[in-house]
């Protein structure tokens, strides 16, 4: 099954979309490499599913163009484009056997009866469900439905394959090993698969390229490793997870180093290279939860000239297995937590109400650029490190 | 109302379960005593009781004593019927898939059919009568009387083509799309099959609504009468059981048509719906 | 060559609202104009008067025929009601298997589709005096004398009414239950209602849109009926359109179409009243 032969990287260039008074794309654009894994990743209502289905072709940008192998194809069909999508529900056709899904575009190109269901039967052979090509989708349970969606897609041999949260109707269990396959499945066809899901471990599990968005526009487009560990904006690190964001007033800047004072009165350290911010100015920074110790107070108490450490008292600990989570109020409304690996954990255990001490290391700090997102503090399921 | 572990039933559910029963009773009684009656001995009368047990009243019937032209009324409106079907499946379903986009006048024709729905037969037959009279044309079971039995199916059939594409699934149409299908070919190959039992369902509308229609037909028909009109005129002198024996035959073809049309629905229906368990995953996925 | 999507719509609707306009419109627009027509023994005259309306309305005829018929529909309605609101709240709610609910709505929804007038004379035989309702009290001692208001009375034409309408309130209310959120009244059970409560300050506002709908089919259905009060009260009511229909047999067309229209718009108040209450447009369009 030979990948069409044209380039299928994907570009955007500037694309809006509006329904109405609404802007759900704003003026975004990308760029997609050929044979990449690409996670569009957003909470409802971010424009990720918008983009998709222009890629697709069942919308049209308001403005704004969208290219696929280096060509425009704004007003071509979905099969002309070639593109071929994997809907949420997966949409197969109720009335149809599992064979005549599979083989139903080639119905439509016009290839007779014989060569369409020898092409589909070997397809379906190929995701081992050569066995099932009578039953009805409704047969199937829904993992097996997702492989038949697949098939029928791939059948067209897009250069392209977009992916509607395909897991998301799927349980937990298959939810993960379904991820596998689909991983290994794009590296096998060596064509561009583009993903959109709202959930934030499934996308740092399978994406080469992840693009996380908000409001209709990218907060960070790059590698899943360097959003996690280099998150851009506050927003991409909450969203993401497993990061914690301390905000404070410059007060001095020396090495590429700015000292900041927070709204409790502890002092931060930032690195900004070979930015000099105002003194008084806002800065933001994120450390990964994962970086922090955390010791009890009682009688510890912290050198007024040692920075990164603050104070605060213990709010819940939740026990996931190789970790405790262990949230601390410091007063102030941003969440600040603690993932203190389980052997840690046991050496010097605290509890609720305790009052502690949590320090990192200056190496581990990452500036963000402004607060990111919509200003506001929306502060998002954390993702739970497995 | 009470939660699934909960197996005992209120008292209510026995009262209401009465309540049920004896409505039903009063819907199918009357009926079931006609069915009897009309296997009513030669020498009995209209009421209980049955002097004999026989199917003389069914052979008058064929051989059309005292019934007037019943073989011939039947036959109209069988064909009338079917012609009635036909049409209203592909009009209804035509104008079912127009409104599934807005367009100018849609809200006119919507009121228009909901009117023709509510308005009383016995007006549309006047109306229709009128106008064939000023026109100078006669009035005929397969023109006027086809016309204003049409007032009454099309918008039925209207209303169930609503609410079946009202539930359909776009994201169908979209994979059609997206593998290739042409506008055509999505209406042929996705988008009628899967509403299929819905347009069953107007056609089994269509027929049963025209084969038993009286006001609308009454003075529509002209010359000839249709079975109902027949059944009407024979009312009108009820002298014998024979009438019985008309209700018999023509409730039981009623219930061939909406049997037939019914099994078809559930088949399809079943066989496209039924829920397998998720335990089936376990052996397939390698 | 993409054909507007407005244009596509229009030519889809354009055969359904044609047929509606040639059977339906056109004909209404001429009653209405009939109606200020004169007319002598044989044949109507074109002209513009009002005197069939004067007439209509100074006769005292008009007011009884009025009030039959509204006395019928009042009866009928509550009656209807009562009885349809608590067959769909025994089905929705009590019958638990869904194949079970199905089933027995559709033995409610059977008769409906067989013919009206046979269903209508089956009780002739069921109420008369010598009928299976008489003799079974007779023989069970409970009665002397066969009653004789049974039928051919106003008694035999309001069960007739009940007999062959109360389908048209069981479905949209049955419709309207059914999307109840069962969620809803095991809240208000936890929450302490009784059943009554429930059922007063839940069930029932959740309803009003069903109830509206097969009120307005009731009503309009009785409103405008004219073989069932002819029958069953042996001739002796007449509402509006029995008495219509009486005048259309003897050619009297304008008067008969003054008297239509003057229906037409009181059922249309009456319908829009109901429409004022409860916005039945969600439902209808799915």
């Amino acid at each position: 099954m030979a990948s069409d032969t044209r380039k299928g990287d994907i570009e955007l260039v500037a694309v809006t979309k509006r329904f109405g008074d609404m802007v759900a794309v704003d003026n975004v654009s990308l760029r997609i490499p050929h044979g990449a894994y690409c996670c569009l990743l957003g909470p409802s209502g971010c424009g990720k599913t918008t983009i998709l289905r222009m890629i697709a072709g069942h919308e049209t940008p308001s403005q704004g163009d969208i290219r696929i192998g280096g060509e425009s194809v704004a007003g071509q069909s979905p099969l002309r484009r070639g593109t071929a999508m994997m809907f949420q529900a997966y949409a197969l056709f109720p009335h149809l056997s599992v064979l005549d899904n599979v083989a139903f575009s080639l119905k439509m190109r016009g290839l007779d009866r014989e060569e369409r269901q020898q092409q589909a039967r070997e397809l379906l052979t190929k995701v081992r469900l050569d066995h099932f090509s009578d039953r009805l989708p409704a047969q199937l349970s829904g993992g097996q439905q997702q492989r038949v969606a697949l098939a029928r897609a791939l059948i067209t041999n897009p250069r392209v394959l977009l992916l509607d949260e395909p897991l998301s109707a799927l349980d937990e269990y298959l939810r993960l090993r379904m991820r596998g396959e689909l991983r290994r499945m794009q590296k096998q066809l060596g064509i561009t698969f583009v993903h959109v899901t709202h959930t934030q471990l499934e996308a740092i599990a399978v994406a080469d390229m992840l693009v996380v968005m908000d409001q209709g526009r990218i907060e960070q487009s790059s590698s899943p490793d360097k959003i996690y560990n280099t998150p851009r904006t506050a927003y991409v690190a909450r969203f993401i997870g497993g990061q914690n964001v301390l905000s404070g007033k410059v007060e001095s800047v020396s090495d590429g180093i700015a000292t900041l004072r927070d709204a409790g009165g502890a002092r931060l350290t930032a690195p900004v290279g070979n930015a000099r911010p105002e003194t008084g100015s806002q800065l933001y920074l994120s450390i990964r939860r994962d970086r922090i110790e955390v010791a009890k107070a009682a009688g510890n108490v912290a050198d007024p000239g040692e920075a990164n450490v603050v104070r605060g008292k213990v709010h819940s600990i939740e026990y996931q297995g190789s970790y405790a989570k262990v949230t601390i109020d410091l007063a102030q409304p941003e969440e600040f937590v603690a993932n203190v690996s389980d052997v840690d954990f046991l050496r010097a255990p605290v509890e609720i109400g305790d009052d502690v001490l949590a320090r990192w290391l200056p190496a581990h700090v990452r500036l963000l650029e402004g607060a990111g997102g919509s200003g506001d503090q929306r502060i998002y399921a954390d993702a739970e490190l497995i | 109302m009470h939660s699934t572990a909960d197996q005992s039933r209120p008292w209510t559910f026995y009262a209401l379960a009465a309540f049920f029963t004896l409505f039903v009773l009063f819907l199918y009684g009357p009926m079931i005593v006609i069915y009897v009656l009309s296997f009513q001995g030669p020498n009995g009368g209209l009421t209980f009781p049955l002097q004999g047990v026989s199917l003389h009243w069914f052979d008058a019937l064929i051989k059309q004593e005292r019934t007037g032209d019943i073989a011939g009324a039947f036959r109209r409106s069988i064909g009338l019927a079917a012609m009635v079907t036909v049409l209203t499946v592909v009009l209804s379903v035509m104008a079912g898939l127009a409104f599934r986009r807005r367009f100018a006048g849609a809200g006119l024709v919507f009121y228009m059919a909901i009117a023709s729905l509510i308005m009383p037969g016995l007006f549309v037959s006047l109306g229709i009568g009128l106008v064939f009279q000023m026109l100078g044309v006669t009035p005929t079971w397969y023109g006027s009387a086809l016309g204003a039995q049409l007032t009454w199916t099309l918008p039925y059939g209207l209303l169930i083509m609503f609410a079946v594409l009202g539930r359909f699934n776009r994201a169908y149409e979209e994979a059609a799309s997206d593998l290739g299908a042409s506008n055509w070919q999505r209406l042929r190959h996705v988008t009628l099959p899967i509403v299929l039992p819905g347009i069953i369902g107007v056609a089994l509308f269509g027929f049963t609504l025209s084969y038993d229609e009286f006001p609308r037909t009454v003075l529509t028909s002209g010359s000839s009468n249709t079975l109902p009109l027949e059944i009407w005129a024979m009312t009108t002198d009820v002298t014998s059981p024979a009438l019985f024996a008309v209700g018999t035959v023509t409730t039981v073809i009623s219930f061939i048509v909406i049997g037939l049309a019914l099994t078809s629905i559930a088949l399809i229906e079943r066989r496209r719906l039924r829920r397998v368990s998720s335990l089936d995953e376990s052996s397939t996925v390698g | 060559m993409k054909i507007n999507q407005q244009t596509v719509s229009w030519l889809q609707v354009a055969p359904l609202t044609v047929v509606l306009l040639v059977f339906f419109g056109i004909p209404m627009l001429i009653v209405a104009a009939v109606s200020f027509f004169d007319y002598e023994r044989w044949q109507i005259v074109p002209a513009f008067i009002f005197d069939n309306y004067v007439e209509l309305f100074q006769s005292s005829l008009t007011l009884r025929l009025y009030v039959t018929a509204i006395k019928y529909v009042v009866i009928v309605w509550a009656v209807t009601l009562i009885i349809g609101f608590t067959v769909a709240y025994f089905l929705v709610f009590h019958v638990r298997s869904l194949t079970l609910k199905m089933g027995l709505f559709l033995l409610c929804t059977v008769p409906f589709w067989t013919s009206n007038i046979i269903r209508m004379i089956s009780w002739i035989p069921f109420l008369g005096r010598n009928g299976v309702f008489n003799t079974g009290l007779e023989e069970l001692g409970i009665i002397d004398q066969p009653l004789s208001f049974l039928l051919f009375s106003d008694f035999a034409v309001i069960v007739a009414y009940v007999h062959l309408n109360t389908l048209f309130m069981i479905v949209p209310i049955f419709n309207s239950m059914a999307r109840i959120d069962p969620g809803l009244i095991e809240a208000a059970h936890d929450a302490g209602a009784s059943r009554w409560r429930v059922i007063w300050e839940v069930v029932l506002p959740l309803s009003k849109t069903g109830i509206a709908l097969g009120s307005i089919f009731v009503i309009t259905l009785v409103m405008g009926d004219f073989f069932v009060v002819k029958i069953m009260s042996g001739g002796q009511s007449a509402t509006v359109v029995s008495a219509l229909a009486t005048e259309i047999a003897s050619l009297q067309y304008p008067p008969a179409a003054a008297s239509a229209v003057v229906l037409v718009v009181i059922v249309a108040l009456m319908v829009s009243a109901i429409l004022r209450l409860v916005d039945v447009r969600r439902e209808l369009t799915g």
